[in-house]
C-alpha cells in the first residue's frame, strides 16, 4: 500500500513538474508577445510607417452634414476615456505620419515658411483656365476650373454681405493648419473676370435642382455670381483652391477606425493631434471642426496605397460664417445643448445664455463676427461635440498649447497679411485678436500640467530644465520644484526611489551619488509649486538611457 | 511514459511557437505587427441602416420635395384648408434660368382644390425688374361667414362654398435692394354655391344679399393694384429690420358695376433683435380700408377679415369681416435652441363697417404662446394656441410662418 503510494506519488509529482513545465512554457509565450520592454532601442519613433500595408481597397465614407450632426449630437461615438493619447511617441509627442507632420512644434521655421505654408507656387493666374465643372456641395458658392496642365481647382466667391471674408479666413486657417503640422491643400488668392470665363466643352454640374448631372451653363456661373461680392474694379476676388492628389476617400471621422485600412489602428478619439486639435480650434475659432471638414485621400505609390488625412475648409473659421459672419453662438455652444434650452424654455428667455452679452467689437465687414475680450479657451464649443475633443486631457492640451507657443506676433501678424485684406484696419485687428487668444490659449493650457520641459542630464550628473509656461510669459516663475530621482528597470517596468526627494529653486538639479554610475535607464519626477497654478503639482516624469557615454531623453510623462 | 508525452507536447509548442508573431525587437517591428493583425482581418466598411437613411433623405430627400419636374405638393391651399396634398411640375431653369414654370394641383383633408399655372421672371435687368403670370382655379366648399362687422356672432356660423377662376400678372421694379414698387392686373371669376360644413348651417339658410352682399351672384372683377414695398428684414425669418407694404387696389365690377370699389391695404412690420437677435420684439400694423362706389355694394367675400392662425389668433378662422379692419400684433420670440423658438403673442383687432369706426376702442383680443420650427429664412411649421377671447381657446398647427 505504501509503496503504491510512494508510487502515486512520485508519479504525480512527475506529471506536475511537466505540466507546470508547459505551463510556464506557455505563459511566457504568451506573455512575450503581450508586454515588451517598456523602451525599445528605437525609441523614441519620430516617423510612424502608417504606410505599411496596402490600403487600396478601402472605400469611401462619406458623411453627410446631418448624419454627423445627429450621430455626434445624440449619440456618443467612439470611446469617451481619460487615457493618454494612443498615438504618442515615448515622449509624449506625435510621430510624422499619413496624420500629422512636425513642423513648427519641432523645428524653426521662417515668417517666409509660415507664410508660404503648402503653397506650391507664390502666386496663380486664370489665364489660359477653363471653367470645368460646378462645385457639388458646401455652402460657399463656387465652380471648378482646370488649368493648361489639367490640374483641377476649386473656385470659391466671398459673400457680397462680407467682401473678403471667407476667402480670407481660408487663406490664414491654412497656413496657421500647416505650420501646426496637418495636412492641407494649397489655397491661393486671385482676381477673376468674369467675362473672360470660358466654359470647357464637356464641363458638367450636378444640378442643384434635382441632382442630375447635366452640361454647365454660363447660368449656373451667373447664379454663383449674384451672391459674390464684386470688388471696385468689377472683378472678383476668389478663392483657389487645389484639388490634392490621389483617389478622394471622403472624410475621415473623430472616432474609430476605418476597418478596411490595414494602416489604421488607433481609436481616431485617442489620436493625440485629434485631440490636440480643440487647441487649435479654440484659437483660430475653428467651429466647424468636424468630419464633414476633412478629407481622405487615397495615395499609391510603388504599387501600394495609402491613405493620407487632411484637415480643410477653414472658409468659416475666426469671424467667418462663410457666406455671414459668424453666428454668435458659435465658438460658444453647440448647435444643440440640452441644459440652455430647457433653461430657456422654462424661463420663457429670462435665462440669457453667457454669449447672448459678447459685445463684439465694430470692425471691417472681411472681418466678420470675431473678438478675443470674451474668449476663454477652456468653454470653446465646436458646432456639436467631437470625440476627440472631448477626450483631450491636459496633456494633449499642453501638446496643442506648445506648438501655439511657437508663434511670434511677427509671425502672426505675416499669415494675418497674407489674407491680403484691402482694409488695413481689418489686418490690424485680426493680428492683434489673434494674439490676445494666443495669450489665453497658453495662459490656459501651458499651466494645468506641470511645465517642465527639454530636461537635459550632464555627464556629471547635473539636470537641466526649462518650463514652457514661464519662457512664453504665460506664467511667472515657480516658487519651487520637488525632484525625485528613481533608477529604471526597462524589462520589468519598476522604478526605484534613489535619495531624498530634492526641493530647488531654480530649473537645475544634480542626480544622487551613484545613480549615474550603475544601470542603463534612470529617470527624475519633477513637480513644481505656483500659487496660482495647482496643475504644476502634477508630476512630469522624464526617462532617460545610457547612449554612448551620454544619458538621452527616452520617456515622458506628464498629468 | 508522461516523460515521453512531456517532451512530445513541448516539442509540439516549440515547433508551433513560429506561428505566433515573433518578439518584436523594435517600436517600429511592434507598430507593424499590429497592423499586420489587422490586415489578416480587414473588414469591408457597412454603413448602418441610420446612416443609410440619412444619406438618403439629405442626397436624395431634399430633391423629392424640391425637385425639378412632377414634385410633390404638400401644405396648406389657404386658412381653413387644413393640410393639402398634390401634384406639380416645375421647371426653374426656364430659358437658361430667366423664367421660372411652376403648375400645380391639390387637395386638402377638408377637400378644399386648386389648381395653378404660373410662369415667373423673377431676375430681370440683374435683379431690378421682375415679371409673372398666373392662371388658377380655386374650390374651397367650407369657408366660413358669421355675418359682417364687429358684433358677428359665433352663433350664427355658416359656411359657403367658393368657386373662382382667376388669371393675371403683375410687374414690379427693384431700384434698390430693399425697394420694390409695381403694379398687377387680375381677373376673377367668383362663383358662390352652398356650404359644404356638416357641422353648421349654409350661408343662405341664415344670411341674405343684404346681410351678404355678393351672395347669389356671380360677378367677374378686374382687380388692379398698385403696391409699394419695403423689406429690409435680416434675416427674412427676421431678427432685425422691417417689413412695410401698401396696396391700392381697384376691384371693377365687369358685369353692371354694382360691387365696384377700391381698397387700400397697409402693413406694417417692425422687428428689434435684442440679445444677438436670440430675442425678438415683433410688432404689426395691418389696416384695410375700402370706399365702395357710389351706389355700390363691396361682396362680402372680397372683404378683409380676422380671425385665425394668422390674425387673431383667439378665435376662428374668418371670424370677423368687414370692408374696413383694424389688427395690431405684439410677439416676443424666443430662442430656445437653434431652429426652435418660443414666443408669446397679443393680438387685437376689429373690422368696422364705417370707416370712422376703424380706432382703437372695443378691440378684439386674445393672447397665447407657440412654438415655431425654422430656418433663418422662413418658418416652416407652428403651433400657436390662443386664448383670452370671447370665443374660448384655440390650437393652431401650420405649415408657415406667421408675421
Amino acid at each position: 500500500m505504501a509503496n503504491i503510494s510512494t508510487s502515486s506519488l512520485a508519479a504525480f509529482s512527475r506529471r506536475w513538474v511537466a505540466v507546470s513545465a508547459v505551463a510556464l512554457i506557455v505563459a511566457a509565450a504568451s506573455g512575450a508577445r503581450s508586454a515588451g520592454p517598456r523602451f525599445y532601442p528605437d525609441d523614441p519613433l519620430w516617423v510612424d510607417d502608417d504606410r505599411a500595408f496596402d490600403a487600396s481597397k478601402t472605400v469611401e465614407i462619406e458623411d453627410t452634414n446631418g448624419y454627423d450632426f445627429v450621430v455626434n449630437t445624440f449619440g456618443h461615438p467612439g470611446e469617451r476615456r481619460d487615457v493618454r493619447a494612443m498615438n504618442v511617441n515615448t515622449v509624449d509627442e506625435v510621430p510624422d505620419s499619413t496624420w500629422f507632420t512636425n513642423r513648427i512644434g519641432r523645428r524653426d521655421l521662417t515668417i517666409a515658411d509660415l507664410v508660404k505654408g503648402p503653397d506650391i507656387v507664390d502666386r496663380v493666374s486664370l489665364d489660359g483656365w477653363v471653367v470645368s465643372a460646378g462645385k457639388p456641395s458646401g455652402r460657399q458658392p463656387g465652380f471648378r476650373m482646370t488649368d493648361p496642365r489639367g490640374q483641377l481647382y476649386q473656385i470659391e466667391v466671398d459673400p457680397p454681405s462680407n467682401p473678403e471674408m471667407a476667402s480670407g479666413a481660408e487663406i490664414i486657417g491654412t497656413a496657421f493648419y500647416h505650420a501646426f503640422g496637418y495636412h492641407v491643400v494649397d489655397v491661393y488668392l486671385a482676381e477673376l473676370d468674369r467675362q473672360a470665363l470660358v466654359l470647357a466643352e464637356n464641363a458638367t454640374i450636378r444640378d442643384p435642382l434635382n441632382g442630375h448631372r447635366r452640361r454647365l451653363r454660363r447660368s449656373d456661373l451667373d447664379l454663383v455670381f449674384d451672391r459674390a461680392a464684386r470688388m471696385p474694379n468689377g472683378r472678383y476676388r476668389v478663392l483657389v483652391s487645389r484639388f490634392a492628389p490621389g483617389r478622394p476617400l471622403g472624410n475621415f471621422r473623430y472616432s474609430g477606425t476605418r476597418p478596411d485600412d490595414p494602416n489604421d489602428i488607433v481609436a481616431h478619439e485617442h489620436r493625440r493631434e485629434l485631440r490636440g486639435a480643440r487647441v487649435f480650434g479654440a484659437w483660430l475659432n475653428h467651429d466647424d471642426s468636424r468630419g464633414v471638414n476633412s478629407l481622405d485621400m487615397l495615395e499609391i505609390s510603388n504599387g501600394r496605397g495609402a491613405i493620407r488625412h487632411y484637415m480643410f475648409d477653414f472658409g468659416s473659421i475666426l469671424g467667418s460664417g462663410t457666406v455671414f459672419a459668424q453666428r454668435h453662438r458659435a465658438g460658444n455652444e453647440y448647435i444643440f445643448e440640452s441644459r440652455p434650452g430647457w433653461l430657456t424654455l422654462a424661463t420663457l428667455g429670462a435665462y440669457i445664455r453667457p454669449w447672448m452679452r459678447i459685445d463684439y467689437p465694430d470692425v471691417p465687414r472681411s472681418v466678420g463676427r470675431f473678438e478675443a475680450d470674451a474668449f476663454d479657451p477652456e468653454k470653446w464649443k465646436p458646432e456639436y461635440p467631437n470625440p476627440a475633443f472631448d477626450n483631450m486631457r491636459p496633456d494633449d492640451a499642453f501638446w496643442g498649447a506648445r506648438i501655439v507657443s511657437r508663434f511670434t506676433d511677427e509671425m502672426i501678424g505675416a499669415i494675418v497679411k497674407k489674407a491680403q485684406y484691402s482694409d488695413p484696419r481689418a489686418t490690424a485687428f485680426m493680428t492683434q485678436a489673434l494674439i490676445k487668444r494666443r495669450d489665453k490659449v497658453l495662459s490656459t493650457w501651458l499651466n494645468q500640467v506641470c511645465p517642465v520641459v527639454d530636461p537635459k542630464v550632464l555627464a556629471d550628473g547635473t539636470l537641466t530644465f526649462g518650463n514652457a509656461a514661464v519662457d512664453v510669459r504665460a506664467a511667472t516663475p515657480a516658487d519651487r520644484y520637488g525632484l525625485q530621482w528613481f533608477r529604471f528597470d526597462n524589462a520589468t517596468d519598476t522604478r526605484t526611489p534613489i535619495g531624498e526627494r530634492q526641493t530647488v529653486t531654480a530649473a537645475t538639479g544634480r542626480a544622487p551619488a551613484g545613480l549615474l554610475g550603475a544601470g542603463d535607464y534612470v529617470g527624475v519626477s519633477i513637480t513644481a509649486e505656483h500659487p496660482q497654478h495647482p496643475g504644476w503639482m502634477r508630476p512630469a516624469t522624464f526617462f532617460f538611457r545610457r547612449a554612448g557615454g551620454e544619458w538621452t531623453l527616452v520617456g515622458v510623462e506628464r498629468g | 511514459m508522461l516523460r515521453i508525452s512531456a517532451v512530445a507536447l513541448l516539442l509540439g509548442l516549440a515547433v508551433a511557437a513560429p506561428a505566433f508573431p515573433q518578439e518584436p525587437a523594435t517600436r517600429a517591428e511592434a507598430d507593424r505587427q499590429r497592423r499586420a493583425a489587422k490586415n489578416d482581418n480587414l473588414k469591408p466598411y457597412e454603413p448602418g441602416g441610420f446612416e443609410r437613411a440619412m444619406h438618403f433623405v439629405e442626397e436624395r430627400g431634399v430633391f423629392i420635395l424640391g425637385r425639378e419636374g412632377f414634385y410633390p405638393k404638400i401644405g396648406s391651399l389657404t386658412t381653413g384648408s387644413g393640410f393639402a396634398y398634390g401634384v406639380g411640375y416645375r421647371d426653374r431653369d426656364l430659358f437658361d434660368k430667366v423664367a421660372v414654370l411652376d403648375l400645380w394641383a391639390a387637395t386638402s383633408l377638408r377637400r378644399y382644390w386648386a389648381a395653378e399655372a404660373r410662369l415667373s421672371l423673377p431676375r430681370l435687368a440683374n435683379n431690378h425688374v421682375m415679371a409673372e403670370a398666373w392662371a388658377g382655379r380655386r374650390d374651397y366648399p367650407r369657408e366660413h361667414f358669421f355675418g359682417l362687422g364687429p358684433r358677428a356672432a359665433r352663433g350664427d356660423e355658416t359656411s359657403f362654398a367658393i368657386r373662382s377662376d382667376l388669371f393675371g400678372g403683375r410687374a414690379a421694379v427693384r431700384p434698390l435692394s430693399i425697394l420694390m414698387a409695381g403694379a398687377a392686373l387680375e381677373h376673377l371669376s367668383p362663383d358662390l354655391g352652398a356650404g359644404k360644413d356638416p357641422r353648421v348651417p349654409s350661408i343662405e339658410e341664415r344670411f341674405t344679399t343684404a346681410t351678404a352682399p355678393g351672395l347669389g351672384e356671380s360677378i367677374d372683377f378686374l382687380r388692379s393694384t398698385a403696391f409699394l414695398e419695403v423689406d429690409y428684414r435680416e434675416p427674412k425669418n427676421a431678427r432685425e429690420g422691417g417689413w412695410y407694404r401698401v396696396d391700392l387696389s381697384r376691384f371693377s365690377d365687369r358685369n353692371n358695376r354694382q360691387h365696384s370699389f377700391t381698397r387700400v391695404d397697409t402693413d406694417l412690420r417692425q422687428f428689434v433683435g435684442l440679445l444677438a437677435g436670440r430675442r425678438v420684439l415683433a410688432a404689426r400694423l395691418f389696416l384695410s380700408t375700402s370706399n365702395a362706389d357710389d351706389g355700390a355694394t363691396m361682396p362680402f367675400y372680397l372683404m378683409p377679415t380676422l380671425g385665425g392662425n394668422d390674425t387673431l389668433r383667439g378665435f376662428r378662422e374668418y371670424r370677423f369681416r368687414g370692408p374696413h379692419a383694424l389688427l395690431l400684433q405684439g410677439e416676443y420670440r424666443w430662442e430656445i435652441w437653434s431652429g426652435l423658438d418660443g414666443a408669446l403673442f397679443y393680438d387685437a383687432g376689429k373690422v368696422a363697417d364705417r370707416r370712422r369706426d376703424l380706432n382703437f376702442s372695443r378691440l378684439e383680443r386674445d393672447y397665447g404662446f407657440g412654438f415655431r420650427f425654422n430656418t433663418d429664412e422662413a418658418i416652416v411649421f407652428r403651433v400657436d394656441a390662443g386664448f383670452g377671447s370671447r370665443d374660448g381657446k384655440h390650437l393652431y398647427i401650420v405649415f408657415g410662418g406667421i408675421f
